[in-house]
Parts: C-alpha cells; structure tokens; sequence
C-alpha cells in the first residue's frame, strides 16, 4: 500500500461566505433561557408575601390543601404547619398570592372556618367536604405585617359590615350564642358577635353588633335585656310567661328597648363600644337605672321559708332590690338561731319620693343616712311578708309601723343594718300560738277537782234537803190546802151575792146603765145639731123644728 | 497509526472522494455533496441545545408538574414531591423508578454531555475510549427520559371525573418535555468523532 501525497489529493469547493451560519442553532438556547425566565417571572409574581399565623390547634388544616380564603376566594395557602417554639400553638405558615399582600396588615383577622352548628344557623357546611380553611378579615390599618395570631372563632362582625358593636354585660349567658339575633321592636337589628366569660368569672361579657342605621338609634337610655326562651316566673306576683319572638324560644336572643324619656336625663346617642348592662327581663331592664346601690343587712328571729336570692324587697308596694343572700346563724349567748338577709336596694327606684326626700335632707342640711336614721326613728322596719298564699312565696317589705321601740340604725362594712319586726303570716302564726299557750295553761285537772268537790257538796246539800226540809214542807202544804178551801168558801159566797138577778148590786147597776144610755143618745142629737147649725153656738138657737 | 484527521484529510460522506481537509465549510469537488465541519459545528450545535436544556432544567424541576383534584383535596406536585409522596405511601418501587427515569437521566445526560463536549471541544486526549463509552450509554437510557411526560399525559386523558377528580398538566410539562427532547437532540447532534480528534495530531 503506496503512501498518499495529500497534497496530490483534490480540494474540496470552499464555501467563501457562509461562516456566519452556526449562529442559528443558538437561538434555541435563546428561546430556551427566555422561556425559563419568563416562568421564573411568573411564578415569582403569583407568589406574595409569606405570613406566619398562629393557631391553638390545627385541626382540619393541611398542607398545601388548606387555604386562604377572603370572601371565599382563594387568597393564598397554607405551606407549613409547625410547632410553635413553647410547644402551646401551632404556626401556619401561609402564602399569600401576588396582589393580596394588602391583606397583610397588622390588624387583619385570621381564624379558622370549621363546620359549625349553632343555635343561630349552621355555618361553614362547605368545609365539610372541602376541609377546613383561613377565613381573613382584612384590617383598616396601613402597615403590613407578618405574623398574626389567629381567632379561635369566626369573629361575629366583618370590618366591610356597617353597624356598632356595644357591650353587655350579663350576670348568666343563657342560651345566648354567638350569631343569636337581637330585636328592635321585634325586628331583627343586630346580631350577637362575641360572646364570653369575663375573665374573673364573675359575669358574661357579650358584644352585639347593631347594624347600620340602627346602631345610630341606641342611646344611653337604651337597655337590653335578655329575651331567650320563654321567662316562665313563680314569683310573689304569681305566673308569669314572656317571649320575645317564636324564634328566640328556639334560638336565643336580646332585646332593645328604650326608658321613658326623663326630662332630667335627655338621651344622648351611645358611642359605639358603650358598656351596658344585660337584665334577666324587660320589667328589670325597664326599671329605672340602678345607679345607686344601698347594701342592707337584716336580722330576723324567724325562719324564713320562701326568701332567698331574687326575692324582692319592696317599700310601700314599690319593688326597691334583691335579696342577695340569706344564711342562718347562732347566737351562742342567747343560744338562739337567727338569719341574716344580705339585700342591695337601689334608692332612685322611689322616684319622686326619693328625689323629694333627698331635697328634704338638703334642706334639713341631713345626710342620707341621717335621713335613714329618721325613717328608722318613725318605725321604719324589715319585715317577712307573705306574697302568694299558694306557691309559699314571700318577700320582704321595708315599712314604717306604728308603736316601735326606738332604734338606732347601725353601719358596718358599708353596709346599713335595718331593724325587723315581725309581721304578717308569721304574726298571725305566733297569735294562734300564744291562744293555743294560753289554753295550754288553763288548770283543766284542778278546775274539774274543784267540780267534784261542789258536786259533793250539792248531794250532801239535797240529802239535808231530803232529810230535814221535807217534812216540814209537807205541813206547810197541809196548812195551805186548809187556807186555800177557807179562801174558796169566801169566793163562792161572794159570787152567790153578786150573781142573784134580784140581787140588790145587780138592779142598781141596770138602772145606772140604763141612765147613761139616755144620756148618751141626747148628746149625739146635740151633736148632729151643732154639726149642721154651728152658728147656734155664737147666736143660740133660731127658731125651727126642734132636733131630734 | 494515523487518522485521517491527523492526515488532514477527509472522505465525501456519499461518493467517498478522499480529499484535503478544507477550512471552513466546502462540498465535494466530484459530486457535489455539502461536507460539514467535523468537529466545530457539530459541538456548537451540540452546547447551544445543551445550555437551552440545562436552562429549561430548572422550571421543570421547579414548577408543579401535576394538578391533581381529588375531592375535596387538590394538590400540586413537583417532579421531586411527587417521588417524595410516593415513597412516602409505600410505592417506592415505583419512586424509585419515576426518580430514576425524571431526575437522574435527564441529570446525567446533561452531565455527561457537557463533560463529553468540553473536552472534545479543548481536544482532550483524556481517555477517548471510555468517553465513547460513555456516549454510547447516553444513546441507551435517552429513551427512558420521557416517562414523567408519559404519565402525566396519560392521567390527564384518563382522569377526568369532572368536579370529583381530575389530574391537569401543570407549567413544568412543557419544560420538562423540552428538556427530554433538547438533550436527546444534543446527544444526536454531538459527533463522537469530536472524541478522536485530539491534540496529538496537530502539528
């Protein structure tokens, strides 16, 4: 095999111009690189501002399924669910979408929507089968923020919803619930946003929300009173039974009302976030406000069936408080049981009375409780009153009674403590008593020794009788039989003399009849005469026939 | 021994005419036949589909490559999420397989025809054996890159129950597609020629 000369060999035809040409397969790159960083572009702006929110349970929420919902629409999604660092809470961490990262402000609203059943509707039904999700309420504010804690409940009120929220605060919840309605005339107005216990314990606080325009009708002299269910009362008035609506039977609900108006006290709108008290019924509610309170203690000797808290106090038939409570305690020196009635009573409740007896004490230049220590000196008294016979209720009246010793009214603690008497039924009682005591002490046993002794006596008396009077009766009997026939035989010849028709007495009287019936007829002819001629007896007698 | 590279001569791919090797590009002085540049055009065509491939690597890797709805979830799954969920149900036979055939050949051939081009193109005289071997392998498993764009084309088509369950493609399909066909594009447009052509033969 020769070598080749490759010189000898032939020259392939040299393209002269076509160097440029490798530059079009670089446009695949091109578009390539463009197409990643279009992507890229993209998806960085449909991803916004990552937020952390923290949860006390996670309950229903997912990763990547869980999502962030405003208005029910889709504003981001939950990328992680973590512990948070003290083990209490969880943290979700949530992505918002591009463009809802103005839903991140410092006071927005974040909770988790759960199917919930309540008294006032069912709500979140859709997370049932599409799982739990964020509900957000966006705040007002301007600056952003990035870590929230969540609600544990749905907040009753939107921001975007027009209307006021108030306070209540109530000593019992009732079947109150959030979303339970409260009534304006009977209308629907609001609805209940929040509801809890106060922490300490001691009352509800509740916050209704009063959409607008009505949250601008609410005034200070508005009052709010609890109209769940049907208000069924045993009380000293008797049975009572008030519903607000068909529909708060069933779910619970507030009403509104509104005082008299008080010329004193025009009524001035109520800021929203104004704290109102929450009564048990519209008769409270309506009372004049409580403003003043006046604690009292009261002692009585008597057991007191029937009182307790919630019994009424009234002066002079006007419900003025609540007994608060009732314990019953001993008096070791006295070695005697008594109970002490703990009551508050508000004053203004008088009215007149009390606004003319405070103009009183200014006059008088008396405080008040020297005017209490008045009315104490003029008998005013505690006192256990029966108020229904039937259901054994009582009630206490505060009353000034005639013939009281004198007292002094004392204070302790803040506290006035007013004198009792004791009165009504329970007087009546002790009357019967001292009666069945008093019978108690009659000396039944002597009295019927004494009985026998007389009896005794009487027979000892009849057998004397017997013995010795007797006979000497039977001879005074003897004695009159002979005086009675002597008396008969003078009767009889008595009547022989008078009885006789020829008897002298017999003919005399005849005569003497006889003589006075002439008389007698010659009268009446005077008479008649004298009747028809009276004249004759001024002129005498004319002449004429002669009466007959 | 020598190569006709080292010889500076080439042959006319149709009529076999033995001729000098011509700079630039030329066509065949007896038929007429276009005589492409072993070694220059061939690795530029390659690099430039590669960088397009590698650039594409990212969205496809990085973007949900499946919508899946099944009532009530919905859930967007990644290339690497969708391995993770799998092995974490138990099938990871199969994460294995769907790792295997989405991220590591795709991986490695963007690798190994990078490292296959840089030296071909800087000449090296580092072991042309093994890098042909090497080739060779990339040409095998090439055809196993495609399964993810398989599966998710298939779902779509199969799962479609309406409002209770659907699978949708998600953005990184396109990507990811195009990452398949750009490699195996790059792998048939490198010439493993370009191995042998080494420095030693340049005088």
């Amino acid at each position: 095999m020769s070598e080749i000369n490759v010189d000898d060999l032939p020259a392939p035809n040299v393209h002269r111009h076509k160097r440029g040409r490798p530059a079009a397969i670089w446009i695949v790159p091109l578009i390539a690189i463009a197409a990643a960083a279009a992507l890229a572009v993209r998806t960085y702006l449909r991803t916004g501002p990552t937020i952390k929110i923290k949860f006390e349970s996670a309950e229903g929420l997912t990763v990547g399924q869980s999502d962030v919902r405003y208005k029910n629409v889709p504003v981001g999604k939950i990328t992680d669910i973590d512990i948070s660092d003290d083990l209490e809470e969880i943290v979700a961490t949530v992505e918002l979408s591009r463009g809802f990262a103005k839903l991140a402000v410092e006071d927005t609203r974040f909770w988790v929507e759960r199917p919930r059943i309540g008294v006032g509707g069912v709500s979140g039904l859709s997370t049932l089968l599409s799982g739990a999700f964020i509900g957000v309420d966006v705040g007002t504010s301007k600056k952003s923020a990035a870590h929230f804690i969540g609600l544990e409940k749905p907040p009753g009120i939107l921001r975007d919803q027009g209307g006021s929220a108030f306070r209540l605060n109530a000593q019992d919840g009732g079947s109150l619930a959030i979303k339970s309605p409260v009534y304006m005339r009977r209308e629907q107005v609001g609805s209940i946003s929040d509801i809890a216990l106060a922490a300490d314990g001691k009352s509800v606080e509740i916050e209704v929300f009063i959409e607008a325009p009505y949250d601008h009708v609410i005034t200070d002299q508005a009052v709010f009173w609890n109209a769940s269910g049907m208000d069924v009362t045993l009380d000293a008035a008797g049975l009572r039974l008030d519903t607000q609506s068909i529909a708060t039977v069933v779910a619970g609900g507030i009403a509104i009302g509104f005082r008299p108006p008080d010329p004193r006290h025009p009524a001035k709108p109520a800021k929203a976030d104004t704290k109102f008290v929450l009564y048990d019924d519209r008769a409270h509610a309506m009372a004049t406000p409580d403003q003043e309170s006046l604690a009292l203690a009261m002692r009585f000797d008597q057991p007191l069936r029937g009182i307790g808290p919630t019994t009424t106090i009234d002066f002079n038939g006007v419900v003025m408080g609540n007994v608060d409570r009732v314990r019953l305690g001993y008096d070791s020196t006295t070695r005697a049981f008594y109970s002490d009635v703990d009551a508050t009573v508000y004053p203004r409740r008088l009215g007149d009375a009390y606004d003319s007896m405070v103009l009183e004490g200014q006059q008088l230049g008396r405080s008040g409780p020297e005017m209490l220590q008045s009315l104490v000196a003029r008998g005013l008294r505690a006192q256990v009153r029966s108020g229904n016979l039937l259901t054994g209720q009582n009630f206490i009246t505060l009353a000034i009674l005639p013939n009281q010793r004198k007292t002094e009214v004392a204070m302790r603690d803040g506290t006035w403590i007013v004198p009792t008497a004791r009165g009504g039924t329970d007087l009546i009682q002790d009357q019967i008593a001292n009666i069945v005591a008093k019978v108690d002490k009659i000396p039944f046993d002597a009295i019927g020794g004494e009985v026998q002794d007389a009896a005794k006596s009487a027979s000892a008396l009849l057998g004397h009788l017997d013995r010795d009077v007797v006979p000497d009766t039977k001879k005074m009997v003897d004695q009159a039989q002979l005086a009675m026939d002597a008396l008969r035989e003078g009767l009889a010849a008595i009547r022989d003399n008078v009885a006789a028709a020829d008897s002298p007495i017999q003919q005399s009287a005849r005569t003497t009849l006889e003589e006075l019936e002439r008389a007698a007829f010659s009268l009446r002819g005077l008479a008649d005469y004298l009747k028809h001629h009276p004249e004759t007896i001024l002129r005498g007698r004319a002449s004429g026939p002669e009466p007959h | 021994m020598k190569t006709a590279d080292e010889l500076g001569v080439i042959a006319c791919p149709l009529c076999e005419l033995v001729m000098r090797s011509p700079d630039g590009d030329a066509d065949c002085p007896r038929c007429g036949q276009f005589l492409p540049r072993v070694s220059r055009r061939g690795i530029g065509k390659c690099w430039a589909l590669v960088i397009a491939a590698v650039a594409l690597y990212f969205p496809a890797n990085v973007l949900p490559m499946m919508h899946t709805e099944q009532f009530p979830m919905h859930r967007d799954d990644t290339i690497l999420s969708g391995i993770k969920f799998l092995w974490r149900e138990g099938s990871w036979e199969l994460a294995v397989l769907v790792f295997a055939a989405s991220i590591l050949v795709p991986l490695t051939k963007l690798i190994v025809l990078g490292f296959l081009l840089v030296t071909s193109s800087r000449r090296s005289t580092w072991r042309p054996r093994v890098r042909t071997k090497m080739y060779r392998a990339l040409e095998v498993i090439g055809h196993w890159s495609m399964l993810d764009v398989f599966v998710v084309s298939l779902l779509t088509a199969v799962v479609q129950l309406g409002r209770f369950a659907s699978v949708e493609p998600g953005p990184a399909v396109l990507p990811f597609a195009s990452v398949v066909v750009l490699t195996m594009l790059a792998s048939a447009s490198f010439d493993p020629r370009t191995i042998w052509m080494t420095r030693r033969g340049e005088a």
